[in-house]
């Protein structure tokens, strides 16, 4: 049923160049599409694992560098320089994540947050290398079999597969027994010590899977902006992960997929005011977690339960 | 450039003077973790908050140091009183990922408020001491440098006192060391919370004001400077005091001294690099965790 | 009988207290062992360190026959010794069937691309432990129960789950860490048949208990432990009678308890 109901709006979604000629609507659409897929990475790690990682700010940046100084400096293709930002992210995610899923949850957090603090300074200060605050302008756009994706409506259908394709895996990962694993450490983690299961494993490959996805999803971005600076590596973007999946409902696949297309749409209704904005950004964040700590999901999902409760009485 | 000694001692000085004034950051963060088990995001906006309130209050005071720091803590000690009393009284000891996420929205809200109402325009802050120092030598310290290490140093003294020696001191540790048996002899976890998260925030305005003469003053000056507290409180080991002191003044003399002989990214950095190398290591950091220590 | 579990001088103190003071025991294939003791003699410390969760400062663990001293807990869980916890430990959001097939999952050959990609071997795996889950739902009792999330269980429910997980993989030994403190007096009786049923079945136990009935009614063989040492081992009719064990646990001597029951009488 919810897969039906994806592959109806997946589809709708496909259409939208053709129903509207506005390439302002095409634009936030394909944010819509990008920011989905990184929200998606977000939720494996948080929602599934339990690993609240501000990691993905950085993987999001290196994600970008990678793909524009494949392109730029390297002279490789655009799809090349997706392929190396999702393989660079897989491995500097299992370099690091294994330090820091080794502590305890406290100094995880803070620990991905200083990583992604260190990315930015690597994108500001690595002159040579990332021409800092300059940053990287005229990224070619993409081209494929002769065709080249320069249009929003053709680049929108590029980041629409890009989108079905990694949300599609995300879910074959996230309803396998994986999935249900993830869950299972973040639940209780000395129980599936007790049950045989070692959570290491899954913990890093739920990080660096989420890690690559973000990086390829920053890799697409970067190509749509046209650019990347270090204002790129910008925390507004990690507030927007975080906003998606905890309104949709971190640990439910479908909501949060859901609440990304929804609220993506919200930075472009707030045009008026980038303070403003990210006030209300704040706003939302701290009433979601005082009225709804589950999200949408979470809190239909109480309501279900507790009219079971109320049969079974 | 010829390294000699007078040169590496104004470093060290000024990394000293540094470090003090991170540590002042990173203690808060520890008091707050050790006695609530949360992470306050929004601390290096309550450090920006101090500083603007510095900037304000000088001219007020007719440029006046002491008058203008006290007024300045006091702020942001009113701040930590009313974002704990809204928002971090809700929250249980084990919601840790809620407290951080809370946190970080009261942090973003904070940093575009002012930002809306003050503009991101860098602020210049002038005081009754302008940029006199003290000379010994070929050394030269400016005075707000002086006082800013000075006032660090009082509050540690005065900290180490109420922690050791006064009832709401004990009634901390003992929240910290064993939540339970607190509860049991009749300590008051809110009460302590509250006064723990003042006490903190105090700290904390004190740094930005301190701070404030020193450096430029814009809305994100807290952020810059939280993260790097947060690494400080993970290398020193959460909760510990003495480490976050230690980590702190540490972190601050070899900033001074990257920053004289190599690029200033490398100084910026150095931090996290340490911080991972030290998780790889020690993954409960330097100090080991365990209650809260102070001595 | 061959032992399927036998530990040798285990040690461990936490901060210069003896918590185990070298204890040596064995428990036999298709047997139901009790270790008892007061509160403070080590019980949960033994039972901690033999399945991997605390790390032991010296002694020896053998599982049916393979050293598995200062192993990982999930390594040892994998060589065939599934425990319980003392405070019940369930995955409260998930379903009762997904709480049982994890316990399994570690035990069949599919591997995390057989997962992904749902192949043969993998639904083979899927069917097996199904039909394992079905069979010890209908064992404790709480077919109803098998689709909804734990989490609404009762607490004496989720004890019979965490029970039920611990034998999903056919394991060679289960311990069970308190398996009816804080159950409803009525139920213990549906357990203790449950437990009898399965060792029957071959299960061997070893159980962990405050509740002296219930350990005597059940267990084949108990060793007490008293301040981190064993204290005495037998069956249950002798632990019964064993003056040690009255004062270890009663703090009396058998001339007390005897006046005391004169004087009831």
């Amino acid at each position: 049923m919810k897969l039906a109901t994806a592959l109806v709006a997946a589809l709708v979604l496909a259409a939208l160049p053709s129903i509207t000629s506005s390439n302002y609507i095409i634009g936030v659409g394909i944010s819509a599409l990008i920011f989905t897929v990184a929200a998606a990475a977000l939720n494996l790690v948080y929602g599934f694992a339990g690993l609240l990682s501000f990691a993905q700010l950085g993987f999001w940046g290196i994600g970008g560098y990678a793909a524009a100084l494949t392109v730029m400096t390297f002279g490789g293709s655009f799809w090349q320089g997706i392929l190396w930002a999702a393989l660079l992210n897989g491995a500097i995610a299992l370099l690091v994540g294994y330090p820091m899923l080794r502590t305890n949850r406290h100094a995880f957090v803070i620990s991905t947050l200083t990583f992604a603090l260190l990315v930015t300074l690597v994108a500001r200060d690595w002159v040579s290398l990332t021409r800092g605050p300059l940053g990287i302008p005229n990224l070619p756009p993409p081209h494929a079999f002769g065709l080249r994706f320069d249009t929003p409506a053709k680049f929108y259908w590029l980041v629409w597969v890009f989108t079905v394709t990694t949300i599609s895996f995300l879910y074959a990962l996230c309803s396998s027994r994986i999935g249900r694993t993830l869950v299972a450490i973040k639940q209780n983690e000395p129980l599936t010590r007790a049950q045989g299961i070692s959570p290491m494993p899954y913990k890093l490959a739920a990080f660096a899977l989420s890690a690559a996805i973000t990086g390829a999803a920053g890799g697409v971005y970067c190509f749509n902006l046209r650019i990347i600076d270090p204002t790129f590596l910008d925390f507004y973007y990690m507030q927007t992960f975080l906003i998606i999946v905890i309104i949709g409902g971190a640990g439910s696949f479908w909501a949060v997929i859901a609440s990304g297309m929804a609220l993506s749409a919200l930075p472009e209704v707030l045009r008026f005011s980038d303070d403003l904005r990210m006030i209300i950004y704040g706003v939302i964040l701290v009433a979601a977690m005082f009225v709804m700590p589950a999200g949408v999901a979470g809190w239909l999902h109480e309501r279900r339960l507790a009219s079971m409760r109320a049969a079974l009485r | 450039m010829a390294i000699d000694a007078s040169y590496l001692l104004q470093l060290m000085l000024n990394g000293l003077a540094l470090g003090l004034l991170y540590a002042l950051i990173a203690v808060g963060l520890s008091l707050i973790f050790g006695v609530m088990e949360i992470i306050n995001f929004a601390h290096g906006e309550l450090l920006m908050l101090g500083a603007f309130a510095m900037t304000f209050a000088l001219p007020v005071m007719g440029l006046l140091y002491w008058p203008a720091l006290a007024a300045a803590v006091v702020v942001a000690m009113l701040a930590g009183l009313v974002i704990y009393e809204i928002l971090l009284a809700r929250l249980r000891p084990d919601e840790f990922e809620r407290s951080i996420l809370i946190t970080l929205g009261l942090s973003i809200i904070l940093i575009h408020t002012v930002q809306y109402f003050f503009t991101a325009t860098p602020r210049m802050v002038d005081t009754q001491y302008g940029f006199a120092g003290i000379e010994i030598g070929s050394i030269r310290l400016t005075w707000t440098r002086v006082i800013g290490a000075a006032v660090a140093i009082v509050a540690f003294a005065g900290l180490y006192l109420t922690l050791r020696f006064t009832q709401f001191g004990r009634s901390m540790r003992a929240i910290a060391q064993n939540r339970e048996a607190a509860l049991m002899v009749g300590i008051r976890p809110r009460t302590v919370a509250r006064n723990a998260m003042i006490l903190a925030t105090g700290l904390c305005g004190l740094a930005g004001a301190a701070l404030a003469p020193i450096q430029l003053v814009t809305p994100y000056m807290g952020q810059f400077l939280i993260f790097k507290a947060f690494a400080l409180v993970i290398i020193g080991g959460l909760g510990s005091i003495p480490g976050a002191v230690a980590a702190a003044v540490a972190l601050g003399l070899l900033e001074s001294w990257i920053g004289g002989f190599f690029n200033a990214a490398w100084q910026e950095g150095a931090v996290f690099v340490i911080m991972i190398v030290v998780l790889m290591v020690r993954p409960d950091g330097l100090f080991k965790r365990g209650g809260m220590r102070v001595g | 009988m061959t032992a399927i579990l036998s530990v040798a001088g285990l040690r461990k103190s936490y901060a210069g207290v003896h918590a185990l003071d070298g204890v040596t025991f064995e428990v036999e294939g298709g047997s139901i062992t009790g270790l008892i003791g007061p509160n403070g003699s080590g019980k949960s410390t033994a039972i901690d360190c033999i399945s991997g969760f605390q790390r032991l400062d010296a002694g020896t663990v053998t599982l049916a026959g393979s050293d598995v001293t200062g192993r990982p807990a999930h390594r040892i869980a994998r060589a065939g010794l599934m425990r319980t916890f003392q405070t019940v430990r369930v995955y409260d959001r998930l379903s009762l069937a997904d709480n049982l097939a994890i316990a399994a999952q570690q035990f069949d050959p599919a591997t995390w691309a057989d997962e992904f990609l749902r192949t043969r071997r993998y639904r083979q795996a899927v069917e097996a432990s199904e039909r394992r889950a079905r069979e010890l739902v209908e064992l404790i009792g709480l077919e109803r129960y098998y689709g909804a999330e734990a989490g609404i269980l009762s607490y004496g429910q989720k004890k019979l789950v965490a029970l039920a997980a611990a034998l999903m993989p056919h394991p060679k030994i289960v311990v069970l860490d308190e398996p009816v403190a804080g159950v409803n007096p009525s139920r213990i009786r549906e357990i203790e048949v449950a437990l009898q049923q399965l060792n029957e079945a071959g299960e061997t136990f070893l159980i962990v208990e405050h509740n002296v009935e219930f350990i005597t009614t059940l267990c084949h063989r108990v060793i007490v432990l008293e301040q981190g040492r064993k204290l005495t081992e037998g069956t249950a009719a002798e632990i019964h009678t064993d003056p040690r064990v009255l004062e270890a646990y009663l703090g009396m001597t058998p001339e007390m308890v005897e006046a005391e029951m004169r004087g009831a009488a």
